[in-house]
């Protein structure tokens, strides 16, 4: 009895000891020395990320000019306020066309050309030439691609309306018409977009196993048939992640879209970033602005959660 | 019909293609003609067009050595920095067995989401509390930490996939822990290196929002708020555009170019992991 005691006690003290082993000396400097390696990220992210989040949030519940050294708590007022600041729902319309458009556009565009691409009648170094071709306008900025798109879409001069001519049809006002201008933007939006998508479709499409169209193709599945049964599915989760980071990406767009239509016509084509910034450093009303990040961000971190579950669904994949 | 079908495929590609491509092909040649050449001949260059006075004119009207100079400064200081600090959080991330850095781990890719937009006007008030408003360290720490948690991301993941005998024999052999991030793990590190500088190589050189809220643009203008020189109300010279925007994206696409195969395939593993 008073054994069996002893060797449960000295058992337990073992395993408290081992307990203690597992972080032993060398491995808590270890664990000292890792800690002090995160510092400078840490400091960074904090000051200059998560600070300006929470102030994001906290301006949003003020009445601020920016300057003033008084800011007045107004609750949810800049929020209620919204809705009837000038062209509102206006912005709101341009803001979800301009993402829904853009990412329609960008996704049955680069699917169409990802298995374009595929085709294994595509050499290796055809895939790659025509890859990086498409690809190329991603690396330009979002101020670059928008001056040249405005340029293009000139009704006197621009180049779009010379090639209208030449083919005998009349110039369109591409950029003073309601509702065609809103296109217009989504175009230059979708040149910019649609390499990134191509890349993601094409390394998807090319981990699908050839043997699966082959067994099908045997089987006396024609061409349509595989697409809709095989490819498709087996592309679901591209295409799902492809949808979420393109209408990220739209969401969150400024300067592309503001250099191409500045806005106009009237309210038609502002987006939700350039009301952010108009509020903030043209009219300095820093609250209403503060309120207007705060659903982009939301909005953004709705996408990205949906993002999430739909990712770890399939992590036993990879 | 085979065949048929096959030419077909290849020639809408190419077609398609082409049209992808008007943009591009309009604006290159159009920096080398004169506005009205540009305007009556959009798609046309012959060689009697050909000059290089927008160049000539568009490096003096955006000021684009000093342009050059800042955007050049504060996107090697920040991806000094994004580098650095993002492989030794990595490091530990990924190399020293503890529930803590997991935890970290997840609240910094967490981050990740965050649109920089939607920060901005805090970020603003910040930086001119900090007397940073102006100066071109206000930007680099900016443009730092906002990709840092991309490349925290690339090289936790990419460390984990090292085996574990690697750092044992170091450790044993009386190596300090900085001593095993310095000569074991650096010296590993160069393919997501290359896939971290040009992904946020990009993003900063290309970068607009940062500097025209933060820097004054007509005493440090960088190169992107240069080009907006010639985006007045009314743009009339087509041609310094042009010149412009070309001389602002060469050197980015000339790093492209050198890690092309770096960027694509960071580029998948952000879409799959996150």
């Amino acid at each position: 009895m008073s054994q069996a005691h002893t060797a449960r006690s000295s058992h337990s003290r073992f395993e408290r000891h081992s307990r203690f082993e597992r972080h032993s000396s060398f491995e808590r400097a270890r664990i000292r020395t890792g800690v002090a390696f995160l510092v400078p990220t840490t400091l960074l992210c904090i000051l200059f990320i998560i600070v300006p989040l929470v102030n994001v949030v906290i301006y949003s519940f003020h009445d601020w000019n920016g300057v003033s050294k008084d800011m007045a708590y107004i609750g949810l007022d800049n929020y209620r306020m919204l809705p009837s600041t000038e062209g509102f729902w206006q912005m709101a319309v341009a803001t979800l066309a301009f993402a829904v458009g853009t990412t329609a556009l960008v996704i049955v565009l680069s699917f169409i050309l990802a298995l374009a691409l595929d085709s294994k009648n595509r050499g290796r170094f055809t895939r790659g030439l025509f890859r990086t071709l498409w690809f190329f306008p991603c690396i330009l900025s979002g101020s670059v691609v928008g001056i040249v798109w405005r340029i293009m879409y000139n009704y006197n001069n621009g180049v779009i309306n010379a090639i209208l001519k030449m083919a005998g049809l009349s110039p369109v006002n591409w950029l003073e018409t309601y509702g065609l201008t809103n296109l217009a933007v989504i175009f230059a939006a979708v040149w910019a977009q649609a390499g990134l998508c191509i890349v993601i479709f094409l390394a998807g499409l090319q981990s699908i196993s050839p043997e699966l169209h082959e067994a099908a193709a045997i089987d006396g599945a024609s061409m349509g048939q595989i697409r809709r049964h095989i490819t498709i599915p087996m592309m679901a989760p591209s295409i799902t992640i492809n949808v979420l980071t393109t209408s990220i990406a739209a969401f969150k767009m400024y300067e592309l879209p503001w250099l191409v239509s500045g806005g106009l016509p009237g309210y038609s084509t502002r987006l939700l970033t350039q009301r952010i910034y108009f509020f903030a450093f043209q009219s300095g009303k820093f609250g209403v602005g503060s309120a207007l990040a705060v659903i982009l961000i939301l909005i953004i971190t709705a996408i990205s959660l949906v993002q999430l579950v739909v990712l770890r669904k399939r992590e036993d994949i990879y | 019909m085979k065949v048929f079908k096959r030419v077909l495929g290849s020639l809408s590609l190419a077609l398609s293609t082409a049209v992808f491509w008007l943009p591009i092909y309009y604006f290159v040649i159009g920096a080398f003609k004169k506005r009205t050449d540009i305007v009556k001949f959009p798609l046309v260059v012959r060689p009697e067009m050909i000059s290089f006075d927008n160049y000539a004119y568009a490096i003096k009207k955006m000021k684009l050595f000093q342009a050059l100079g800042n955007t050049g400064f504060i996107t090697l200081v920040s991806l000094a920095m994004v580098v650095l600090f993002g492989s030794l959080a990595g490091f530990a991330i990924a190399r020293i067995n503890h529930r803590g850095f997991r935890i970290y781990y997840s609240s910094i890719i967490a981050l990740m989401v965050i649109p920089f937009i939607g920060a901005l006007i805090p970020l603003v008030v910040l930086i001119k509390n900090m007397g940073l408003y102006g100066s071109l360290w206000g930007n680099v720490l900016i443009q730092a930490a906002w990709n840092l948690p991309f490349s925290v991301f690339l090289y936790t993941g990419f460390m984990r996939t090292l085996p574990k005998e690697l750092e044992e024999a170091a450790y044993i052999d009386g190596c300090s822990t900085f001593g095993v991030y310095l000569r074991i793990f650096l010296p590993l590190l160069k393919p997501v290196t290359a896939t971290c500088l040009i992904r946020a190589g990009i993003g900063i050189w290309n970068d607009y929002l940062v500097s025209a809220s933060i820097l004054n643009n007509v005493r440090k203008p960088t190169l992107m708020v240069a080009i907006y020189a010639f985006f007045g109300q009314y743009v009339s010279e087509y041609g310094y555009a042009f010149a412009g925007i070309i001389m602002a994206s060469l050197p980015i696409i000339a790093l492209f170019a050198l890690l092309q195969k770096y960027f694509i395939k960071g580029l998948v593993a952000g879409a799959i992991k996150g």
